[in-house]
């Protein structure tokens, strides 16, 4: 069978995947616990009432929304099929491994965007938000959004069988993911070891990219921060495939 | 051609618990083949190893040809799998289950429509198509699970605890359908802990005990290799202990269980205690209700050979 059969049945196969995910799980309660109600309740929590642009804080929300909404479906996902046994039929079926992770990432990655839109068309019509880079903008969205939900699957692999369980350690990351992003406190601003830390945090440049679409800059070029959540991604891919393996054996 | 199964060597280790001992056998295309054993024997292991869950520590296994570990794309292209949990997505309906498997085994879109309409009319479900499985009962989950199974025309279907749980009519529906599909050229693995559903079904079975098979061959031959299984069973109308006690001392009885208002006389000698039984039921003034021999059932010679043996 040659390479463009099998890569085109591997790609329909994670359609399929992504498509079941978003008909079971964006409307669970855990997901949208996680994804929409806790964002919003971070942000409020300690952004409301400061003295600070809304173009800040409303990078800041929608990067944060991205980051929990995206990593979320995984995390629901995962653990509820294994509960049921429904992963060992995606294992044993004809796909690779890494189309089943790529199938669960897609679902992610569609949630968080669609949730970063809305977001973000909230924002522009209520608070008349200017965007001065598009691009850059469209950037964050995307690959923000699609290198979170490689976190949160990553996670997922974990063999657990409760989506709390994952969502606990999850959080375990994301929290301290955003002291330390610049998205309450401008990157600059923060001591020498929180701009250290920042640089191992891909929200850092999610935020950078949105930043400099709504508030017209940024810490480093959009391309370099793209590259950067790219290889984010692809470390996050191959410590998924590595974990699921590991407790596969 | 090919086997449908090829096992060589196939060993697996769970830290310093051995699952799975060294097993060999062949199944041939279009065989029946029965995997029994007790619980903790190694069977979920090996078909866990079969459909490449998990890997094993030594050893191969090969479907039609393709090695599971090194051409599993190829290898599961060939098999349907009916998991011992009926394990389909509840959120989703019949016909979005049956769809979203077709999907994963590369099925094309105008070929899963036809198979699952198929399907769900042969299961007397295609009317429920487009309900949620969540709300279905256990016999109709179990029958969109061997839908979903059956959906890319399997080669070999694996059958985990077919008809465990279910309703009599869901479970002779369930056996019809395997018949059949078996009729058309599918090879079945069949696991099962009802063993006359095995002795119904299969072509041959292997008993599998601590990790190793300990038989493998047809249902009747198997029989044939415990003599010590015969059995007389004979009802008095009365059964009390005292009775029991006094047919275990009959000529050639090596045992007596009492089974319900019966009792099963274990001999190797089945003419011998007829006469006994016959002799000590003048003796004692009893009525003889009703008196039949029997050979060994596939339960007798499970049990003797994995060792909890009631035959003696």
């Amino acid at each position: 069978m040659s390479i463009s059969i099998i890569l085109k049945e591997e790609l329909e196969a994670a359609l399929a995947i992504a498509k079941k995910d978003i008909k079971i799980y964006y409307l669970k309660a855990p997901t949208l616990m996680f994804a929409i109600i806790f964002p919003f309740a971070m942000f409020f929590a300690f952004a409301v009432g400061r003295d600070v642009p809304l173009s800040m804080l409303f990078s800041g929300l929608i990067s944060i929304t991205l980051l929990f909404s995206a990593s979320s479906i995984g995390p629901s996902a995962l653990p509820l099929e294994r509960r049921i046994k429904a992963y060992d039929r995606l294992i044993a079926a004809p796909i690779s491994g890494y189309t089943v992770i790529i199938g669960k990432v897609l679902s992610g990655w569609i949630f968080g965007i669609i949730i970063g839109l809305i977001i973000l068309g909230v924002s522009l019509l209520t608070f008349k938000l200017q965007v001065f880079n598009p691009l850059s903008l469209l950037l964050g969205l995307i690959i923000g959004s699609f290198c979170f939900s490689m976190l949160g699957t990553m996670l997922a692999m974990l063999p657990r069988e409760n989506p709390g369980d994952v969502m606990l350690l999850l959080n375990f990351i994301r929290l301290p993911l955003i002291f330390i992003s610049g998205i309450f406190i401008r990157v600059e601003t923060l001591p020498y070891w929180g701009q250290i830390a920042s640089i191992f945090s891909p929200l850092t440049y999610t935020n950078d990219l949105i930043r400099l679409g709504l508030e017209g800059r940024s810490t480093f070029s959009p391309l370099l921060n793209s590259a950067i959540l790219v290889c984010f991604s692809a470390v996050f891919l191959y410590l998924a495939k590595k974990i699921d393996a590991m407790f596969r054996e | 051609m090919y086997k449908a199964v090829e096992v060589l060597g196939l060993t697996k280790w769970y830290g310093n618990i051995l699952a799975v001992d060294h097993l060999n056998f062949e199944i041939q295309e279009g065989e029946i083949f029965g995997f029994l054993g007790p619980n903790g024997a190694g069977k979920t292991t090996t078909i866990k190893i079969l459909i490449g869950l998990v890997k094993p520590s030594e050893g191969t296994a090969k479907i039609f040809g393709f090695d599971i570990m090194k051409e599993a794309r190829d290898a599961k292209k060939n098999i349907g799998i009916v998991w011992e949990e009926s394990n389909i997505y509840p959120e989703l309906s019949a016909w979005e289950n049956l769809m979203f498997s077709g999907e994963i085994y590369h099925v094309g879109k105008k070929e899963r429509q036809a198979r699952a309409t198929e399907l769900l009319e042969k299961f007397g479900l295609y009317d429920r198509r487009n309900d949620k499985v969540g709300g279905f009962s256990k016999g109709m989950k179990r029958r969109i699970a061997i839908s979903m199974a059956l959906i890319n025309h399997p080669r070999l279907l694996f059958l985990d605890e077919p008809t465990s749980g279910l309703d009599v009519q869901s479970s002779v529906l369930i056996r019809e359908v395997i018949k059949e599909e078996n009729k058309n050229g599918t090879t079945v693995f069949l696991t099962t802990h009802n063993l006359e559903e095995a002795n119904l079904m299969c072509d041959r079975v292997a008993i599998i005990n601590k990790g190793k098979i300990i038989t493998i061959g047809s249902p009747e031959n198997l029989k044939r290799t415990i003599i010590k299984a015969q059995s007389v069973v004979v009802s008095f109308g009365i059964a009390n202990q005292q009775i029991s006690e006094e047919l275990t001392k009959l000529r050639a009885v090596n045992k007596v269980i009492k089974e319900g208002d019966k009792f099963r006389l274990f001999t190797e000698d089945p003419p011998s205690v007829l006469e006994s039984v016959w002799e000590f039921a003048q003796k004692k003034r009893l009525k003889i209700i009703s008196i039949n021999t029997m050979g060994p059932s596939l339960e007798d010679v499970f049990l003797f050979l994995t060792g909890t043996g009631r035959g003696g």
